[in-house]
């Protein structure tokens, strides 16, 4: 283990330890409604550290990841939904894909295999790519993906709900995964790999004067990515029980580049705040929008505020922190810092 | 050690260098002296496989002309590039392990690195900064440190001196000194004719793309008259 690597476990602890006292509060003073919007930010922050992995480590914008996921959550749904309950929402279904189920833990496998095996197969191309070029090939992915789910209806109901799925994970098993994905977000980006890709991103043909394969590298982040998103799609559908193609597709595609980019995608630290601010903040915005009372002053209905309020986020971020709140920092920095300032070097 | 000949090499339609013959013997500091223009970047690149080129290209007698650029790295070859080019947003310490990106040998690594802490403290003190906030001098120590990271055969030197004030320069040029007294095979590209020949055992002046002058050091003087024809500038 490097230095780097040991200051990452640091960080990852820290972090987890932020995630699980945000879970700790909600069991003490929460209300059980609260707990499908903290499922919620928690399956954003998986797709969040993924796109840390690949986006932020190569500074390459990957905007197909809502793709991935969709894909995972589909599979994994078809996968785990009783035979019975498909007669009902895929009656249609070829290849037999209604005649058998699976139990969880293998559905999830399959999902991911699928999932990354696609990632794969993409990621061959994508890693000769280099700045819009790999922008351009991600929109056409989460184009393709997209148009394959609303269409084939017979597998996968297009914009109906696919129901039936049993409900598998709850708050304590996402958080777990949640903490699992921080450590290893954050392993990869101090690794020998994860270094040689922060590189290419400063300076793609210094990398290759010094040996590195940046094909190679740029596969590796790529596919570990997908399987990330692939990891909260599984999440997302063993939860909520309906998945539709809706949700997997540009809005969801921009909120989460927005968590990103605000948090600041150099860091796996700036991936999660970015992701905690903006759920709060948007939670704190669709309450207003309807209108409460605060005070004893009556607000006005403001429907639609929460699409503006972020695209606001985002123009303010990249006019006034270009790279993010956190920049090239990590939580464990931010705390050495305090230190340092507290015991002036000596000269 | 590298034997060069009838090297051209080409960005797209325009041809650079126009077959060259050079030759650095083992433990010695050759010298590529030339304008804007000449050649010697290009020539650099062509050694260090990102550029396009014909004619051959040999180091210890190995043709390795055609291979990839990481191949030629595990060979020996080291590039510290023009314009000082350290990974801005990694720290000190990661410019210096990305320089071994292809050795496995980590406690090495590690131990080497800490010995670059040693031989230069400012670096050392900043190794956990961004490259990108060290001064122009620094960022020039750290560029040939980390080239020296991949224990190179030979160490490609472009343009060290660009950029900098005399003062740096002088320290950069002592640093080079040391290395070669300490038996490291040096290929220097300069627009500085007359530091560079202080310290090299052979010169090779690039005109336009080809070899106009070639001798030992010890022939050009002081440099003087080399560094009006190339520079134009008459003292």
């Amino acid at each position: 283990m490097n230095p780097s690597q040991r200051r990452g476990l640091l960080g990852s602890a820290l972090l987890s330890l932020l995630v699980l006292l945000i879970v700790g509060a909600y069991y003490l003073w929460g209300e059980t409604w609260q707990a499908r919007v903290l499922y919620a930010t928690f399956v954003n922050l998986l797709v969040v550290i993924g796109l840390q992995v690949f986006t932020g480590n190569a500074n390459l914008t990957n905007f197909s990841h809502a793709a991935f996921m969709g894909i995972a959550a589909y599979a994994a749904a078809i996968c785990v939904t009783p035979v019975a309950m498909k007669a009902i929402s895929l009656p249609d279904a070829p290849w037999g894909l209604n005649a058998f189920e699976l139990g969880p833990w293998t559905s999830a496998l399959v999902a991911l295999g699928i999932t990354g095996g696609l990632g794969l197969l993409t990621g061959v191309f994508v890693a000769r790519l280099t700045g819009v070029g790999v922008t351009i090939v991600s929109i056409a992915i989460l184009v393709i993906v997209h148009s394959i789910f609303l269409h084939r209806t017979d597998i996968f109901k297009g914009n109906q709900a696919l129901f039936g799925i049993p409900k598998v994970l709850d708050l304590p098993q996402i958080t777990a995964l949640v903490i699992i994905a921080i450590f290893a977000a954050r392993w990869f980006r101090e690794s020998r790999f994860g270094l040689q890709l922060r590189a290419c991103a400063d300076d793609e043909i210094g990398a290759r004067a010094m040996g590195v394969n940046v094909f190679r590298t740029r596969l590796i982040a790529w596919v570990l990515g997908t399987l990330f998103f692939a990891v909260a799609g599984i999440a997302y559908a063993f939860f909520l029980g309906t998945i539709s193609a809706r949700p997997f597709y540009f809005n969801f595609v921009f909120l989460t580049v927005a968590m990103l980019i605000l948090g600041g995608l150099r860091s796996v630290s700036g991936a999660v705040f970015g992701t905690l601010l903006i759920s709060i903040g948007l939670e704190t915005i669709r309450w207003l929008e309807t209108g409460p009372q605060i005070a004893g002053l009556k607000l006005p209905q403001m429907l639609g505020l929460s699409g503006l309020m972020l695209g606001v986020v985002i123009v303010a971020v990249m006019a006034l922190l270009p790279s993010g709140l956190m920049g090239n920092l990590e939580i464990e920095d931010l705390l050495r810092r305090r230190k340092r300032a507290e015991t002036p070097e000596p000269r | 050690m590298l034997e060069i000949s009838n090297l051209r090499v080409t960005h797209g339609p325009i041809e650079a260098v126009h077959g060259i013959d050079i030759s650095v013997p083992a433990g010695t500091c050759v010298a590529l002296l030339g304008a804007n223009g000449a050649g010697k970047t290009s020539t650099l690149s062509a050694i260090t496989g990102t550029a396009k080129s014909t004619g051959t290209i040999r180091l210890e007698g190995e043709d390795i002309s055609a291979l990839p650029v990481e191949a030629r790295v595990k060979r020996g070859i080291a590039l510290s590039p023009e314009g000082r080019r350290v990974f801005y947003n990694l720290s000190v310490r990661e410019n210096l392990v990305m320089g071994a990106a292809i050795r496995k040998d980590k406690a090495a690594i590690a131990e080497e690195v800490d010995h670059w802490f040693t031989r230069f403290p400012i670096l050392g003190e900043r190794r956990d900064q961004p490259a990108g906030t060290l001064s122009g001098g620094e960022q020039q120590m750290l560029a040939i440190a980390r080239a020296l990271m991949s224990r190179p055969r030979i160490l490609l030197l472009d343009e060290p001196s660009l950029g900098l004030a005399p003062q740096i320069v002088e320290r950069i040029f002592e640093m080079i000194r040391e290395l070669r007294s300490q038996g490291v095979t040096i290929l220097l590209v300069e627009q500085n004719a007359t530091a560079a020949i202080g310290l090299s055992d052979h010169v090779y002046v690039l005109n336009n793309g080809l070899v106009s002058s070639q001798g030992r050091a010890a022939d050009y003087g002081n440099g003087a008259e080399l560094m009006d024809q190339i520079t134009g500038v008459h003292g």
